[in-house]
């Protein structure tokens, strides 16, 4: 157990300590004004002496972000049932589907604040606005690809549209739902730091105040706690895959 | 052979200039859109101010240009900060240096709505409301530490008046010039407080350039900042032209906005004692003092380090 989580975690944390030391002896052999590229000790350095208000802040991004998510797929996973259910549907909205994936966040972020007041409701809307895509696209591909036989089977059985969808769309589309997930993790924090430039609160707030200190270091302080936030959410998507799919579904099985 | 004469002749003489070939042009970097903030800018262009002394400036930058960070790698001969930037940018290891300071007064001020009846920034404090302002601005730093937010709501401003517009009780950021003008013509009665008149003004629209081109270019430098001084005098005499000349660049801005913006800066920019864009000693050692105060400088350089009035002749 504890020889496969050194085997998976040693490689990442390799090539992480070679970049940062690499990092280091270039910016210094170059001496890079701290301005247009700050040292990854000096990054660390404020990592560790600004950790409280980062992680306030953090812990603020989080939450926005898992709200943001919640809602996402929820309404992702609806939105896909209901165009799934007819190609009317589908042909009529589909289209107008694509547009959460190329809506300019930071375009549309301040009439976020204006419909949703500052706060923390506006975040959790820009988090889930930029997320929703994915959920949308690939539970749908995943509705939509049952193999015919089976889908034969339950209708020769005379299954109900329900049992059809409970019993065999909805697992069938699980594993492209996860993967939509996964995907969408990553937006909800751009989405959520985004929207908090013009909501308030969290990192968004932070960097926006580093940028205007010239305090590139926390900068990037800041984008490294919003790293881990998103590792640590890429993770959850994963453990719940591994959970969701390991007695059935061959992404899992075949590990 | 007469051609190889003349270019060995050539040679000489240019190497005689002590130039190893023609000046290469010089590029400034804006933080704006065009606007009346850099009406001198334009109004030298117009005149041939720069072209008089030899010199070419290619404008670049815009909204949302890194302008500190091109000045610090050079990228740029010269740019457009605030002081505030200056003092944080040197103690961040950057060298760069102020030498040319289009407002004397800082033209940040807070907008909030008339109908309030506040008389002054106490007064404005202590009423309460939302504040929406970018977050880590010095000068919100310096109003928090002097007057206190407990009262208030801390929102962050995203240079739209539409939150202005919709809420009573907001106060926001603004340049003098430009959104207490847009919420007037927007059907607002808005009323206006300098930050200045807190105790905190930094010169504002600073031409900046790197400590390195100073030392090097000190000649060029000085041309070019007569030349920007000559823009000057002439636009604070007569906006007109050179406003015709940013009006089609800056499309959002009608002809109207450009006249009332040029208005209300007359007075920031004229200033009391010596020559426009002139700037003192004194002011960028107070200004030192109140960003180290805040805590947003380890130290305070001597004031001779973040400034300098480039003389020509």
């Amino acid at each position: 157990m504890l020889r496969r989580a050194l085997a998976q975690s040693a490689p990442p944390l390799v090539t992480f300590a070679a970049a940062v030391v690499l990092a280091e002896l270039v910016i210094r052999a170059l001496d890079v004004s701290p301005l247009i590229l700050p040292r990854p000790s000096a990054v660390f350095a404020a990592a560790t002496s600004e950790a409280g208000p980062l992680l306030s802040a953090l812990g603020a991004t989080a939450r926005a972000v898992l709200a943001g998510l919640l809602l996402s797929s929820t309404l992702g996973v609806a939105a896909a049932v209901a165009l799934a259910s007819s190609p009317w549907l589908k042909r009529a909205f589909y289209p107008y589907a694509i547009f959460f994936q190329i809506v300019p966040i930071v375009a549309i972020a301040p009439l976020l604040v204006i419909w949703f007041g500052y706060g923390p409701r506006a975040v959790v809307a820009a988090a889930a606005v930029v997320s929703v895509f994915p959920v949308i696209a690939n539970t749908l591909a995943g509705l939509l690809s049952v193999d015919p036989a089976l889908a034969d089977l339950f209708r020769l059985h005379g299954a109900s549209r329900f049992a059809t969808l409970w019993k065999l769309r909805l697992p069938w589309a699980l594993p492209y739902l996860l993967t939509g997930l996964r995907i969408a993790a990553g937006l909800a924090v751009i989405g959520a730091i985004v929207g908090e430039f013009v909501g308030g609160g969290g990192l968004g707030v932070v960097v926006l105040g580093a940028m205007r200190q010239q305090r590139t270091d926390l900068v990037f302080a800041a984008i490294g706690y919003a790293s881990l936030l998103g590792l640590a959410l890429f993770g959850a998507v994963g453990l719940a895959s591994r959970l969701a799919l390991r007695h059935w579904h061959a992404s899992e099985t075949n590990r | 052979m007469r051609r190889t004469a003349l270019a060995v002749l050539a040679t000489l003489g240019l190497l005689a200039c002590g130039g190893p070939d023609p000046e290469p042009g010089l590029s400034l970097a804006l933080n704006w859109k065009p606007e009346p903030e850099f009406g001198g800018l334009f109004e030298a262009e117009r005149i041939g101010a720069f072209a008089a002394r030899g010199l070419s400036v290619e404008r670049t930058g815009g909204p949302g240009a890194p302008v500190v960070q091109m000045v610090t790698a050079r990228q740029v001969s010269f740019g457009i900060a605030s002081a505030d930037e200056v003092v944080l940018a040197r103690d961040r290891g950057s060298d760069i240096v102020a030498i040319f300071a289009t407002y004397q007064t800082c033209p940040q001020g807070l907008m909030t709505h008339a109908a309030r009846g506040l008389a002054s920034l106490d007064a404005l404090f202590a009423a309460g409301g939302t504040l929406a302002v970018e977050p880590g601005l010095p000068y919100v730093k310096f109003l928090e530490q002097r007057y206190g937010f407990g009262a208030l709501q801390v929102v962050p401003y995203s240079y739209s008046i539409g939150p202005f517009l919709n809420d009573p009780l907001l106060t926001q950021q603004v340049f003098v010039t430009a959104e207490p003008i847009a919420a007037r013509r927007a059907q607002a009665d808005p009323q206006v407080f300098l930050v200045a008149d807190s105790g905190y003004n930094p010169y504002t629209a600073v031409v900046i350039t790197h400590g390195e081109t100073l030392r090097s270019d000190t000649a060029r430098v000085a041309r070019f900042v007569a030349a920007l001084r000559e823009g000057w005098q002439g636009y604070l005499a007569d906006p007109g032209p050179a406003n015709a000349l940013m009006g089609p660049l800056n499309p959002e801005m009608d002809a109207e906005a450009f006249r009332l913006a040029a208005a209300a800066q007359q007075p920031l920019i004229e200033a009391a004692g010596g020559a426009v864009g002139s700037m003192s000693a004194e002011r960028w050692a107070e200004l030192a003092r109140q960003l180290k105060e805040l805590g947003l400088v380890k130290q305070a350089q001597p004031a001779d380090t973040y400034f300098t009035n480039p003389t020509s002749e």
